[in-house]
């Protein structure tokens, strides 16, 4: 390809920080989760980290500058099933933002990682110690269930951000694109056509 | 008491169908004895996270009371044959427990020391209290993530 690229701004400094404070607190509460210590109190403070940057990144997902608002990166069918058939192909994406099977995964994760601090708050493992802070306002039966749904949910995030990395190595070794580097500069060369406000 | 608890866990291997109840009855009292060490972990976690305001008398009475549960013996509880596999709805109690009696005895044997520690220290104080409860409860969990089912 012979594209020109422009050096373009693709990510803000909002975006980038919370991305890498996630990759932090995510490992941080799956690795105390799994293998902390019984008394669990820095497994809950490294998931209320995770609360937070999920609520953050949901609000500047709507308020946000133009690559972080969903409205402008998540798509219907037709736009994903089109991306998909081209992710075996050696050509750069150079997407302005989230590819539209990408923006799945944005918000496939983000759902997921709610539902996983949800259920560890509302988690009543009956040790008297442990016990997630929502336990209290509901049954036991329910902090039980939200229990048994806390580690099966820990294992598909898992799952989620192996295939995330997995993509992102894609990209570098079949298409030849560096993703990492943007989201750590907030800059990436693009052309410019693929600009919505240059076109 | 010590040497008790670890007959208790030897025996429970050895402890088969000779005893004449029902899995389910087995199953329900083995429930019942887990919720009085509940009942008496209840009192003294409210305590240490301060949802209950401290009282050396009262917490003294319950460290003393899950002194008094260690001692009960619990081979009969046991019984093989009463898993939640073979029990379903009815226990969590994992057949892991059967086919690894070491580990739960050994399990059982750091729950029994912190519950000896706690009784140390119990009417100390509730910084002296804090960390001993919370010991306990690591106890707890430790056995919980080998032993026991998240939910029925
Ligand atoms: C993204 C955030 C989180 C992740 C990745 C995560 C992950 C995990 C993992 C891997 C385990 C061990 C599961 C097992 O192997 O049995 C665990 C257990 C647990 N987590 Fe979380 N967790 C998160 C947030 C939270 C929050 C916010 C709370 C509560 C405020 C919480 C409360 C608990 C409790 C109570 C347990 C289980 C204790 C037990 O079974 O004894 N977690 N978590
Ligand atoms: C070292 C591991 C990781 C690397 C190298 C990495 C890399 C990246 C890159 C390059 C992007 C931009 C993708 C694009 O161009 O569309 C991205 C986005 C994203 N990643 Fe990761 N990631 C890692 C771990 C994680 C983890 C552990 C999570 C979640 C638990 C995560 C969640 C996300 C999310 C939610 C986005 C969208 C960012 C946004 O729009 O705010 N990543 N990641």
């Amino acid at each position: 390809m012979t594209d020109r690229l422009e050096k373009t701004y693709l990510w803000d400094p909002v975006v980038r920080v919370l991305h890498w404070a996630l990759v932090i607190a995510f490992f941080t509460a799956f690795g105390l989760g799994k293998f902390g210590p019984d008394q669990m109190t820095l497994h809950f403070y490294a998931g209320y980290t995770v609360a937070v940057i999920v609520v953050l990144r949901v609000l500047w997902g709507f308020f946000g500058f133009y690559t972080a608002r969903f409205a402008n990166f998540v798509k219907g069918p037709g736009k994903v099933i089109a991306y998909a058939r081209t992710l075996p192909s050696t050509t750069p994406s150079r997407s302005y933002g989230h590819n539209p099977v990408g923006a799945i995964f944005v918000v496939g994760v983000l759902i997921v990682l709610a539902m996983q601090v949800l259920t560890g708050m509302l988690s009543d493992p009956e040790d008297y110690i442990n016990v997630g802070p929502l336990a209290q306002y509901v049954s036991i039966e329910t902090a039980r269930k939200a229990l048994s749904y806390h580690e099966p949910l820990s294992f598909l995030l898992l799952i989620m951000v192996i295939a995330h990395i997995g993509a992102i190595f894609w990209y570098k070794t079949r298409k030849g694109e560096n993703l990492v580097t943007p989201m750590i500069t907030g800059y990436a060369e693009l052309p410019p056509e693929k600009i919505p406000h240059r076109q | 008491m010590r040497k008790l608890l670890i007959s208790t866990v030897i025996a429970a291997t050895a402890a088969t169908g000779a005893i004449a109840q029902a899995p389910s009855d087995v199953a329900k009292a083995r429930r019942a004895f887990y919720t009085l060490v509940g009942y008496e972990m209840a009192t003294l976690g409210g305590m240490a996270q301060g949802k209950v305001d401290y009282d050396a008398e009262v917490a003294s009475q319950s460290a003393k009371d899950l002194l008094t549960l260690t001692g009960y013996h619990t081979a009969d509880l046991f019984v093989p044959g009463t898993s939640n596999e073979d029990l379903p709805g009815e226990t969590r109690a994992k057949a892991d427990i059967w086919s690894d009696m070491e580990g739960v005895q050994e399990k059982g044997m750091a729950f029994y020391q912190a519950v000896v520690e706690l009784n140390d220290v119990a009417g100390n104080g509730l910084d002296a209290l804090r960390p001993a409860v919370g010991k306990l409860g690591g106890t707890c969990k430790a056995c919980h993530d080998d032993y026991r089912a998240a939910d029925f």
